[in-house]
């Protein structure tokens, strides 16, 4: 069994019109057992910018510890918040930091960068940026995600529609998934207002 | 002087020879043909690999005053497919937990008065199933009488024993009624055969077990038995990933077996747990512009 599948995840962010929405499943397990159904996988560095992360919960976390650091000692040099670009830039080159021990993590960020333009992008363990102008998976659901978000997509969704969309993919991607659900989380992000929904899905 | 024909006595031989080949299939022990490899214990290993994850199951039986209660899953995962590896030598990603399919059969009725249920691959369990109700069936026709539950576990064990270390995967429990009551036998592909009142088999049979356990008496009405069961299977469902879908609860009683219900986890878990309205806790609020 891989390290990867460890723990279990679900990752997917899409890109609407101005808008951008990230979510994830709320399992937390080791191997086949379910210890937690509030997990959390997504994390918040500002306003306009969220990182989530599969894999390994242990490396998640850590990883996330070590760039919520970067990102203050950043924000008090600048005096600004970080761009998405910029903060994508700033994990792959953190992962490759580790090169030959790497982090068990697949990240998906998610921002509004410059005039509010959403930008999405995915790594793998060691950095390899993939950015996508429509949407973006991560997780032992991946495959299930990759045909449910193409399937589902169309671009240019305004902000509810992209919420319908992404809860939709991400719950009937999750049911093919024995390591990913009990649930799920989504954060919907426009210029003016972040939502964040809890989403009931299958237990089992 | 007559010569007495003892033949028809032997149950496995046909009384008149004439449909002999199809008998012969029928009677003979299944012989199979085995594949012709360099590596015949290395291919036979990694076959025996490419069963292995698959016992991701919950089932359940236990024994009680109205007879004997079975209930079981129906989520079936994939394991990994081993031909491909072997001819290409390089292992793809297979994705080993993938959920083929949530609504397998995993209660499998051998005759009108015994079920038998699945646990390990899922091809061994139907095949093997089947054979023992055909042997069932023609214990009847050859002895004039229904056979035992102990008989027709006997004869499941041994067939099993001869293929031990062969790479079957079959985790069953054969629960019937017969002239002795209620029968419940636990037998596997390691040549096992229990008997007992409370058996569950698979990888959510701990959790299972934690159910079924402190809320069992002997003395439960078919209701409660049944709910008893249901409830088991829920929680193994909800803790264990290999397990889901449906959740299914037969009785066997001195008329046969009976399918009591067929429900759903998933909104299994919203009726004993229903969603409470939370408070809201960030929510934005008009700012009054002085």
């Amino acid at each position: 069994m891989s390290i990867f599948e460890y723990n279990g995840s679900a990752l997917v962010a899409m890109v609407g019109k101005n808008c951008f929405a990230i979510a994830s499943d709320r399992r937390l397990g080791v191997q086949l057992q379910t210890i937690a159904t509030d997990f959390q996988k997504i994390y918040r560095i500002h306003n306009k910018l969220f990182i989530g992360l599969a894999g390994l919960a242990t490396d998640a976390q850590t990883l996330y510890q070590r760039l919520v650091f970067r990102n203050k000692l950043y924000h008090l040099r600048e005096e600004r918040d970080m761009k998405p670009e910029t903060f994508a830039s700033l994990v792959s080159a953190v992962l490759y930091e580790k090169r030959f021990g790497p982090y068990f993590c697949q990240p998906v960020i998610a921002g509004l960068g410059d005039d509010d333009k959403p930008f999405i992008c995915t790594m793998d363990s060691i950095g390899a940026k993939e950015l996508a102008k429509d949407f973006v998976v991560a997780g032992t659901a991946s495959e299930s995600l990759y045909g449910a978000c193409e399937s589902m997509f169309k671009p240019d969704m305004e902000a509810e529609e992209l919420f319908e969309t992404i809860s939709q993919a991400l719950i009937s991607a999750v049911d093919r998934d024995c390591l990913s659900g009990w649930g799920g989380h989504v954060y919907l992000v426009t210029p003016t207002e972040v939502t964040e929904r809890i989403l009931k899905g299958r237990m089992d | 002087m007559m010569k007495i024909d003892f033949s028809g006595l032997d149950p496995s031989l046909p009384v008149k020879g004439n449909a002999e080949d199809l008998d012969d299939e029928i009677l003979a022990a299944p012989s199979f043909k085995l594949p012709v490899t360099v590596d015949f214990d290395g291919f036979q290993k990694a076959a025996v690999q490419m069963v292995k994850p698959a016992k991701g199951t919950t089932t359940l039986a236990f024994i009680f005053k109205h007879g004997v209660m079975v209930a079981a899953d129906s989520r079936a995962s994939m394991g990994g497919y081993i031909c491909k590896a072997l001819l290409i030598l390089n292992l793809y990603k297979i994705n080993l937990y993938l959920a083929a399919s949530q609504s397998v059969k995993k209660i499998i009725e051998i005759n009108p008065y015994m079920l038998g249920t699945m646990a390990g691959g899922a091809a061994d369990c139907q095949f093997w199933h089947r054979n023992l109700g055909i042997k069932c069936r023609l214990h009847e026709l050859a002895n004039k009488r229904r056979i035992s539950v102990a008989g027709a576990s006997k004869l499941l064990a041994n067939i099993l024993y001869s293929y031990r270390g062969m790479g079957l995967s079959v985790g069953t429990m054969i629960a019937g009624y017969d002239e002795s009551g209620a029968g419940l036998y636990y037998v596997d592909s390691e040549g096992g055969r229990l008997k007992g009142t409370r058996f569950s088999v698979g990888s959510g049979s701990p959790y299972a077990y934690g159910v079924l356990d402190s809320g069992y008496s002997f003395d439960l009405s078919v209701e409660d038995a049944a709910e008893l069961a249901r409830r088991a299977i829920y929680h193994a469902t909800f803790r264990d990933g290999a397990s889901g879908g449906v959740a299914s609860v037969y009785h066997v009683g001195p008329g046969g077996w009976k399918k009591l219900s067929g429900d759903d986890v998933g909104e299994m878990h919203y009726s004993y747990y229903p969603i409470e309205p939370t408070t809201v806790e960030q929510e934005m609020a008009d700012v009054r512009i002085a």
